[in-house]
């Protein structure tokens, strides 16, 4: 119940501050004082009260589209342990549902992208398609590799560390490394894309919304909100040496943690120049190879411990 | 006996109603007789399976025939009562809809008889596949379904390239058939007997002969279901034919490849592992490359053609995993594998009728299915949007709908961790990143197919898109939309049909069965019947709060004079994917580029995306001495290749040598 209480307080306020925290961090690199931690919510707020501008040319498919997209991230959600205690669900393989979760929103994201026709959002949604192309193998690669070497089934059950033995360790490294560009590339975020930039041609995420206003745009911010406090999540519960109790202690590490990621990612983003977007599949298979050996290394198991 | 009568009886309830559907005046009447008949068959048909799939064992007949065929055995279990059950009626569904689909050909004088008529002979073919234990009734029934789909797809003979469509695939349908003579001349030679129940006994007696015999049926029975590289003839025939016979070509008479596959996969006992291994493998290859090329189609029909590549790709991954479960005597694994296999093979029979009835819609609007000149279809034909979208997520594995649940079952078998050593569980979870990236693909194409078909504007001004879809049409589309919601969010109504065939598979000594697929599967429909009510009641919210929204223009990022032609297109929607898998997507260019400041001449630039298969295919028959030629030719260039190359092939042989101990 407590753990319950913990996921479902951390999915309303957390995506909140991890986005307040990023942008926050990369005001004082630019020598700025920075917005409130909690803008975004300002931000919605405000937004939910707009009224709506349609182009002419869209369909009930643009209307929709960013329910989905929130619907479906709140869905993945749930399998995640987001508070460092356990998720809310969790049965065997839910990683599948995750990973199919998510791109159902994806899909519903670049449909309402294609229904206004504008050339720039087509291109948005051939770009975050063919990424995600590369993207969901390293997913799967990655989560096989743990549920492999920790005997279990579930998401939540996958990503508590077993450093048992120098394999594992390589294990545990490479899957971390895969999934923090898991996190660059599913919250559009440096090096992959630009969530700041001024130039429809190089977006990918940013030009898909290009057309969205009030509410909608408010769903899809939220919703991105929370797809990257989600993504952050999984890779901080791999690293929390206290993952899967459930006291006030592993609460605070874990929610600790994710800041301490999202502060990482406001660094890169204020210290690295975007990656060319022809670059931009070799850098995610970059997170290919690592999970494969992530996934490699569960063969030494017996051999090294 | 009564059972066994009334499933007989359905044989000439067929043959009498495409004899009146090919005879009566007036192609109302012939299409009453066809559909009239085929009702009819349903229920007989109906009433003598369900017991079966009920648990009541099996249906038997014996007729006595003059020499050589001595006696005809019939007998439907559980296997055949599983494919009996759907295929009928969705050809019947498939009829209904080639009554409105075919009107206008008919306002033109055109006689619909013999179509109807091969309709009904395409029932009849399942009645004979799926139920005859004899070699040569079920090769005539496997010829019936082959001849009746090549004069279905050459409907519109009068034009050279459909023609062509449907000369091709006669071509590699019989190249199948003469495989699948061979194998069954073997079995005949050693048993004297053209009878399925002698030939299990000494398939199961002689397992050292079962390769070769795996290999050519299964050769045979890739032709049938179209498996990369053996598919060919695929995309072109789909493209040909009207859209019902596309549909009941890809989503039902091709699955009889696959039920003859597990047919013999059951008469040949327990499967050595790399049988399983084998069909994993194949599976896995068809998934994959069939996925690309539905990634960069712009006929829409043909892009809906290798997207059948891609789900038997996925259904016999299942299978392979079954085989591999049998193999190692793990009921748990045999029960996922084959359990997925089977529900995908019914999902896909579902989803995919009902894009190709959609795609159909489409061509009796617009006259074209050609992806770059469509757009903006889903304003004027709405219904035809929803139902094509719904069967396009179901495509792409997405939940809450039926694709899903089938793709989770063949993800829980990969994923358990289930083989006797490490190496193959690592090889296993490949297979489900490869399985990943099939659907992540799948899902650029949908919708990069719903997208330029139905959104934005249309993208060629000359295109006047007419009706949507009349009635006849529209209520095909809309059973097997609901299949598509119900069996998502209900699977059990499927698993009902699905565990009385795993009972057959005799998994670790018969025993002991696998865990039930519905607990198996209980969390996630669980999920999905969450997830279906919360976007259910999101949608709804967000259509309700239409009121005071204001109309604009799409944000032209500054530009003020955009036109329809720069939207973005279907081969510009993959372009990036295509450019990452150039080999697997080649590309023909014809290009005429302005070369000075002033261009003297016009400039044109078109590009083709082939089929690699079929283009290496002529390449080989038409130039294989020159490209023989230019390899060898290429070696003195490069030496120290040449070297290295050699070098390694020796190394593997001393290597071969020293572990063959010689």
């Amino acid at each position: 119940m407590t753990s319950a209480i913990a996921n479902i307080l951390a999915l309303l306020v957390m995506p909140i501050v991890v986005t307040g925290t990023i942008n926050r961090v990369k005001a004082r690199w630019a020598g700025r004082v920075g917005p409130p931690i909690f803008q975004l919510a300002f931000d919605l707020w405000r937004l939910v009260r707009k009224t709506p501008v349609y182009s002419k040319v869209t369909t009930p498919v643009f209307r929709v589209g960013p329910a989905i997209v929130l619907v479906t991230s709140v869905a993945s959600a749930c399998i995640v342990p987001l508070a460092g205690t356990g998720s809310l669900v969790a049965f065997s393989f839910d990683f599948v549902w995750f990973a199919y979760v998510w791109s159902f929103g994806r899909v519903a994201l670049m449909l309402g992208a294609l229904d206004t026709g504008s050339s720039f959002e087509g291109m948005g949604a051939s770009r975050e398609a063919t990424f995600a192309t590369l993207l969901e193998p390293v997913l799967f690669l990655v989560a096989g590799a743990l549920c492999l070497h920790g005997g279990v089934r579930s998401f939540e059950a996958a990503l508590v560390p077993h450093l048992d033995g120098p394999s594992a360790v390589v294990m545990w490294l490479c899957a971390i490394g895969a999934l923090m560009i898991v996190i660059q590339v599913e919250a559009a975020r440096m090096p992959v894309d630009d969530p700041t930039t001024h130039l429809e041609l190089t977006m990918v995420h940013e030009v898909m919304i290009l057309d969205h206003g009030g509410p909608e745009l408010a769903m899809l911010q939220a919703a991105s909100a929370i797809k990257t406090f989600v993504a952050i999540s999984v890779a901080a519960t791999l690293l929390d040496p206290l993952a899967g109790e459930s006291s006030i202690l592993a609460i605070g590490a874990h929610l600790g943690i994710c800041l301490a990621i999202a502060i990482g990612l406001g660094m890169i983003e204020s210290l690295v120049a975007r990656l060319k977007l022809r670059i931009v599949p070799q850098y995610i298979v970059v997170a290919l190879v690592s999970a494969g050996i992530a996934l490699l290394s569960t063969l030494g198991r017996g051999g090294f411990s | 006996m009564v059972a066994s009568g009334l499933f007989l009886a359905s044989v000439p309830v067929l043959l009498i109603g495409a004899a009146l559907a090919a005879g009566l005046r007036g192609n109302r009447a012939r299409g009453l007789a066809a559909l009239g008949s085929q009702a009819i068959a349903i229920v007989l048909v109906s009433l003598s399976v369900v017991p079966i799939l009920a648990g009541d064992g099996s249906l038997e007949v014996t007729w006595s025939w003059p020499s050589p065929i001595d006696s005809i055995a019939f007998r439907v279990d559980a296997l055949g009562a599983f494919f009996l059950v759907w295929s009928l009626p969705m050809t019947f569904l498939g009829t209904l809809y080639s009554v409105g689909y075919l009107q206008p050909y008919f306002h033109h004088g055109r006689n619909g008889g013999p179509h109807f008529a091969l309709l009904n002979l395409t029932s009849l073919s399942f009645v004979l596949i799926y139920a005859v234990q004899n070699a040569l009734v079920f090769l005539l029934g496997w010829e019936i379904a082959a001849v009746a789909a090549w004069l279905m797809v050459i409907w519109d003979y009068r034009n050279q390239k459909i023609r062509f469509a449907g000369f091709n695939y006669l071509v590699s349908t019989h190249v199948g058939l003469f495989v699948l003579v061979a194998a069954f001349m073997l079995l005949h030679g050693s048993t004297g007997s053209m009878d399925f129940a002698d030939f299990g006994r000494y398939l199961s007696a002689h397992p050292a002969g079962q390769g070769t015999l795996f290999l050519l049926l299964g050769i045979s029975f890739a032709l049938k279901s179209a498996f990369f590289p053996f598919h060919t003839w695929l995309p072109r025939a789909h493209s040909a034919a009207p859209a019902h016979v596309s549909a009941l070509m890809s989503g039902v008479i091709h699955k009889a490849g696959l039920f003859a596959f597990l047919r013999f996969t059951l008469l040949g006992g327990k499967p050595e592992p790399w049988m399983g291994w084998a069909v994993l493998t194949f599976g896995a290859l068809s998934a994959v490359f069939g996925v690309l090329y539905t990634a960069a189609q712009r006929d829409l029909k043909r892009m809906l053609g290798y997207s059948s590549t891609e789900n038997v790709g996925i259904a016999a991954m299942g299978f392979g995993i079954g085989m591999l479960g049998w193999s190692w005597s793990d009921p748990a694994l045999a029960t996922l594998g084959f359990g997925g296999g089977l529900l995908h093979v019914l999902n896909h029979a579902l989803f995919k009728c009902s894009l190709f009835y959609a795609a159909g819609a489409i061509y009796r609007a617009t006259h074209t299915i050609d992806l770059e000149r469509l757009g903006g279809l889903a304003r004027r034909m709405p219904r035809t949007a929803i139902f094509f979208l719904l069967g396009g997520l179901a495509m792409c594995g997405l939940p809450p709908f039926n694709g899903f649940i089938s793709e989770f079952l063949v993800y829980s078998g990969l994923l358990s961790g289930a083989a006797p050593s490490i190496e193959g569980d690592v090889v296993l979870v490949c297979a489900a990143a490869v399985l990943a990236f099939v659907g992540a693909v799948g899902a650029l194409s949908t919708t990069r197919a719903f997208g330029l078909a139905f959104l934005g504007v249309p993208r060629d001004p000359s295109i006047r898109a007419g009706e949507d879809a009349p009635r006849s049409m529209a209520v095909p589309m809309v059973v097997h939309s609901v299949g598509i919601i119900v069996l998502g969010v209900f699977p059990t109504a499927a698993l009902a049909l699905v565990e009385p065939v795993l009972a057959l598979f005799p998994v670790g000594g018969g025993a002991a069965h696998g865990p039930e697929l519905a607990d198996v599967l209980g969390p996630v429909v669980w999920a999905c019947r969450g997830l279906a009510c919360a976007l259910a009641i999101a949608m709804f919210a967000t259509w309700r709060r239409r009121r005071s929204a204001r109309e604009s223009v799409t944000w032209g990022c500054g530009y003020t004079a955009g036109t329809a032609r720069m939207q973005y297109t279907g081969s510009s929607f993959s372009a990036q994917l295509s450019s990452l898998f150039r080999p697997a997507l080649p590309v023909l260019t014809r290009e005429e580029l302005p070369t000075d400041p002033f261009p003297q001449h016009s400039s044109h630039l078109s590009t083709h995306h082939v089929d690699a298969v079929e283009k290496r295919m002529y390449e080989v028959i038409g130039q294989g001495e020159q490209f023989v030629q230019d390899a060898s030719s290429r070696i003195p260039e490069q030496p120290r290749f040449a070297f290295a190359a050699g070098l390694l092939a020796l190394v593997v042989l001393a290597l071969v040598a020293l572990r063959e101990g010689l």
